[in-house]
């Protein structure tokens, strides 16, 4: 086959074209999905690596998230990976669930002596199947962002329980907090379009106010029909239907359209993530004009900000530098790349790093002071777990389109149908 | 045999001719096809490896025993059926108003504007079909709620959303369908009119029983094209909708491409051919009926 | 008598051809404007038809797509689609005119048919199997690939086979008979007579793969060999997306091929109507 390729190369003689530069021997390319803010980010880390290896850069692309899936698989199954990926936990998951080539980094992790900052919670959610697939870098937290000045021209306060919520998500919608003189307002932004899309907003609730488990129990059992469970989940059913809080197409949203609703300032309360403040701090978007808190409360039960994982970076088997990429992801979680962190993405894993520069809303997250809960990442455990949540979503979806007169039966019904897929796959 | 051979050394400098054409044609066409099917039979986890597990149907039998294929097969054919009637009738319509000695001024602008879109890259029409289209803050509805019309789902309800996308296929496509039309019905033999006329036919008699007929070529290689066309829809859905809402868009090019993306290759690849078997036996059978309509 | 029946007929359908053309120029226009407006003015205003300001701020946060400059993009877009236009035009033209002139040497019939074949296959599922094909080959992530896969394509073969066909068997014999050899007849003889044709066909395989976006995406291993199509469909991230970019990059992309449309209307239209007619 060669032998066509040659002939072929030398008929058709443009060869100018071919092949794009190679690569400098000292060059390590990084794929993740972070856009422009990412971008700048592995820029700054990458001149603070060149301090102690000269000669070395670190040139990073960003894919959107549906792309850089299959890239990464197709790239690692091909021969042709980066050296390193990053990307949340559960998405490097998916690569080694279908690649099953992402470097155990347990024996890396072991070296580095600095790492008191990583708790139990945050090693035992970068662990997949026995390997330890990602160094985490990032500690991801997710708040519930109210608009301020839709909060003083209403007259109210940041909501604590969920009858809050549902009163000043009303008066959101009906009342032209931002005084344009039209009901184009919007109570909240959520989304929905992908399964982790929907079934993420649940989890925030869930764990939010103070449950421990979206659908899956770690023995296996289903969880939504249980009495405190269902009252979540028929509130938030109601939420994107009978309630009218979101925008009509909230079913074809996922973050992208969910951020667009945010940016535009037509949604009152949003979920934000620490990684979301810079952007809305720009005058372009939000201007500073939001204040994070916890989830609301239901029933008097304590409620929290949600740390929805970590953002790592993961190592393909077949990773060109190997070596030097191992020394870089260490070197992520040094001092210097992780206040870059820090100070460009907005979140961090270590306790030691200067904050005095980022903005009130940032050093809310930075210096955490809240009551925080970790999710549970049943896919740790059961590694069916994407199936099941697919078909979970998939139930979900058909209930908004065509939402039932009373949710109880729906949700035991789902449940029921959940109980038998989940034995299923078990089993198989 | 000796004879085909001396011919064809005496012609060798036709092979010559034919050498890059034919290499690209079974490097990059035929090859893929072969190794389509190839990969079909293999298990996904090793279709790239050397030596790869062969598995026969299994990929076919797990393909066509998953419902969600089923349901994207029912859902492409449907929207393909849709989609070619819809085309074709609207393209037929606006070309007999172009082709009408009524319009004689600004013709060209008129057909420059239905032709524009179908020399537009798809992917930028459709990320503004997909803005025009949004419930909160798309034109669309801005315009229907101006004029007092209730809104219209769009790409958000399940319920609309294959008619919201054929509408934005229709600006994409049909200004293709048109101009074959209307080439079509520059050549028509226009004496026959004029002897229906003065027989008394009224207008709608002359275009449904004098020109209609005349415009077999043209409606048999449209309906081809559009077949064709409409059954690998996939641009317009991973820009606007992704498969959904609910899954509602989800035909079958898109969720081979799917699969694909997850590396799924032995499912990727069967999908892909049932729906060339699909696009073959369609073609053809509406290629047959054409012509045979035409020998009646 | 019958002339106020006309003048209510001349009107109806030059108001309706009016509506249509506007709708179908409308989102061009609505592209372009949201260029210019501020993201926020758009969400709250969508009808507005003239923008609120002329800031060209959004040009700047699309200078870089993914960590690759725009105007990479830009080049890479004019590279791959004049290349793919060279090599498609020269190799479709010299096929097509071997088929033609002898289609019963051993073996024609058969490339016709396999090319035929092809053309049925879907074409966003043809694209799978060749990413398969371009990693066998080692093109994955090559301009090479890219060009090469996109150097085919039905309508060019028709427009070509078409043209020789009509072209009168007496005029190459006498050239024969004069002594020319068959590189003469095609240089000397075909190839003038054929300019037209060639022009057609190359503006129409230009604009064909300006618009270009699935195999390339496929081929590619980076953002590095993206087009601008390929890049707009890669505008938004984790982060959010940039309505007001995605517009500009819209407009961008859109622009070369409309602009060349517009001066070469009547030879695009026509050259596909035929293209298409004869396959």
């Amino acid at each position: 086959m060669a032998r066509i390729r040659d002939a072929l190369i030398g008929a058709l003689a443009i060869g100018a074209l071919s092949a794009g530069t190679p690569a400098a021997a000292q060059q390590l390319t990084v794929w993740h999905d972070l856009g422009d803010t990412g971008i700048a980010w592995f820029q700054r880390m990458s001149d603070e690596f060149a301090k102690t290896k000269p000669g070395v850069t670190v040139r990073s692309l960003s894919f959107p998230t549906d792309q850089w899936f299959g890239r990464v698989i197709g790239a690692i199954n091909t021969g042709s990976p980066p050296d390193l990926i990053f990307n949340n936990y559960e998405r490097v998951i998916r690569i080694q669930a279908q690649t099953g080539k992402v470097m155990d980094l347990k024996p890396v992790l072991d070296r580095i002596a600095d790492k008191g900052f990583l708790g139990e919670d945050d090693l035992r959610v970068a662990t997949y199947d026995g390997k330890m697939i990602i160094l985490p870098v990032q500690r991801v937290q997710m708040a519930m962002g109210v608009r301020q000045s839709w909060l003083d021209k209403t007259g109210e306060t940041f909501p604590q329980t969920w009858e809050d919520v549902r009163r000043i998500a009303a008066k959101f919608r009906d009342s032209d907090p931002d005084g344009n003189g039209r009901a184009d307002t919007f109570g909240m932004a959520l989304q929905a379009a992908k399964p982790r899309d929907l079934i993420h907003m649940l989890d925030l609730f869930t764990f939010g106010s103070g449950l421990r488990n979206t659908l899956i129990d770690p023995q296996g059992n289903i969880t939504i029909d249980r009495p405190e469970h269902a009252e979540v989940l028929e509130e938030f059913l109601k939420t994107y239907t009978s309630y009218r809080f979101l925008p009509p197409d909230t079913i074809n949203h996922s973050f992208n359209e969910m951020y667009q609703v945010i940016d535009g300032g037509r949604a009152g309360i949003f979920r934000v993530g620490d990684w979301n403040v810079r952007r809305w701090d720009d005058p372009k978007t939000l201007n500073g004009d939001f204040v994070s808190g916890p989830w609301p409360s239901f029933r008097g039960r304590p409620n929290s900000v949600v740390i929805g994982g970590m953002r790592g970076v993961g190592i393909p088997d077949n990773s060109p530098n190997k070596a030097l990429a191992v020394e870089f992801a260490t070197f992520m979680l040094g001092k210097a790349a992780q206040q870059a962190s820090l100070e460009v993405m907005g979140a961090a894993v270590r306790k030691d790093l200067e904050v005095g520069t980022l903005s009130p809303r940032s050093q809310w997250f930075a210096k955490a002071e809240h009551r925080l809960v970790a999710y549970d990442f049943p896919e740790s455990v059961h590694t069916w777990y994407p199936e099941l949540e697919a078909a979970f979503h998939r139930k979900l979806l058909e209930g908004i389109t065509s939402p039932p007169a009373d949710w109880k039966p729906f949700i035991a019904q789902t449940a029921a149908e959940m109980r038998a897929m989940a034995q299923r796959l078990r089993g198989g | 045999m000796t004879h085909a051979l001396t011919d064809a050394w005496r012609h060798r400098v036709f092979y010559l001719f034919a050498l890059p054409f034919a290499a690209l044609t079974i490097v990059f066409g035929l090859w893929p096809i072969v190794l389509s099917v190839q990969v079909s039979m293999t298990q996904s986890a090793t279709a790239l490896r050397p030596d790869p597990v062969w598995v026969g149907f299994a990929n076919y039998a797990r393909v066509l025993a998953d419902p969600l294929f089923v349901a994207s097969l029912g859902r492409t054919l449907l929207y393909t059926v849709l989609a070619v009637a819809a085309n074709l009738a609207f393209a037929l319509a606006f070309a007999t108003l172009l082709d009408s000695t009524v319009l004689r001024r600004f013709n060209m602008v008129f057909r420059l504007a239905v032709f524009l879109p179908v020399v537009t890259p798809d992917v930028a029409g459709f990320v503004v079909w997909r803005w025009l289209y949004d419930r909160s803050f798309g034109a669309v509805n801005a315009a229907l709620a101006a004029v007092g019309v209730p809104p219209f789902g769009g790409i958000a309800s399940p319920d609309t959303v294959m008619w919201a996308i054929l509408v934005a296929e229709m600006w994409n496509h049909s200004g293709f369908y048109i101009v074959i039309f209307l080439a079509n019905l520059a050549i028509r033999d226009k004496a026959l009119e004029e002897a229906a006329a003065i027989d008394g036919a009224s207008a709608w008699q002359r275009w449904r029983h004098v020109i209609l007929p005349q415009l077999r070529p043209a409606l048999v290689i449209n309906g081809v094209y559009a077949l064709i066309q409409f059954l690998k829809t996939f641009t317009v859905v991973v820009v606007m909708t992704k498969g959904g809402p609910s899954g509602s868009t989800n035909f079958v090019s898109y969720y081979a491409y799917q699969m694909f993306d997850q590396g799924r290759y032995g499912e990727a690849t069967a999908m892909a051919t049932i729906l060339f078997a699909v696009v073959i036996v369609i073609s053809v059978t509406a290629y047959r009926l054409g012509e045979r309509g035409d020998h009646r | 008598m019958i002339r106020p029946v006309r003048l209510v007929w001349t009107v109806l359908a030059y108001a309706t051809a009016t509506l249509v053309s506007l709708i179908f120029l409308y989102p061009y226009w609505w592209m372009l404007i949201g260029a210019f407006r501020r993201t926020r003015d758009v969400l709250t205003d969508p009808l507005v038809l003239w923008p609120e300001q002329i800031e060209f701020s959004v040009f700047a946060s699309i200078a870089r797509v993914g960590g690759v400059e725009l105007w990479r993009y830009a080049a890479n877009s004019l590279a791959i689609t004049v290349a793919s236009t060279l090599l498609g035009v020269m190799v479709t033209a010299l096929g097509a005119y071997a088929l033609v002139r002898r289609p019963t040497l051993p073996g024609f019939g058969l490339l016709r048919g396999g090319f035929l074949l092809t053309i049925m296959y879907p074409y966003m599922l043809l694209v799978i199997p060749v990413y398969i094909v371009m990693y066998k080959l080692g093109l994955l992530g090559s301009y090479l690939g890219i060009v090469l896969f996109l150097a085919l394509g039905p309508l060019q073969f028709f427009l070509f086979e078409q043209f020789f066909r009509s072209i009168p068997k007496e005029v190459i014999e006498a050239a024969i008979i004069d002594g020319a050899s068959e590189w003469n007849v095609l240089t000397r003889v075909v190839m003038p007579m054929a300019k037209p044709v060639v022009a057609t066909v190359a503006l129409i395989t230009f604009l064909l793969n300006w618009a270009q976006w699935f195999p390339i995406l496929v081929i590619s291993a980076t953002p590095d060999t993206y087009t601008l199509p390929v890049a707009l469909l890669s505008l938004n991230s984790e982060l959010g997306s940039n309505f007001q970019g995605i517009m500009a990059l819209a407009a961008i992309t859109t622009l070369p091929p409309a602009i060349l449309f517009v001066f070469a209307q009547k030879r695009v239209m026509e050259g596909m109507a035929s293209g298409a007619v004869k396959g």
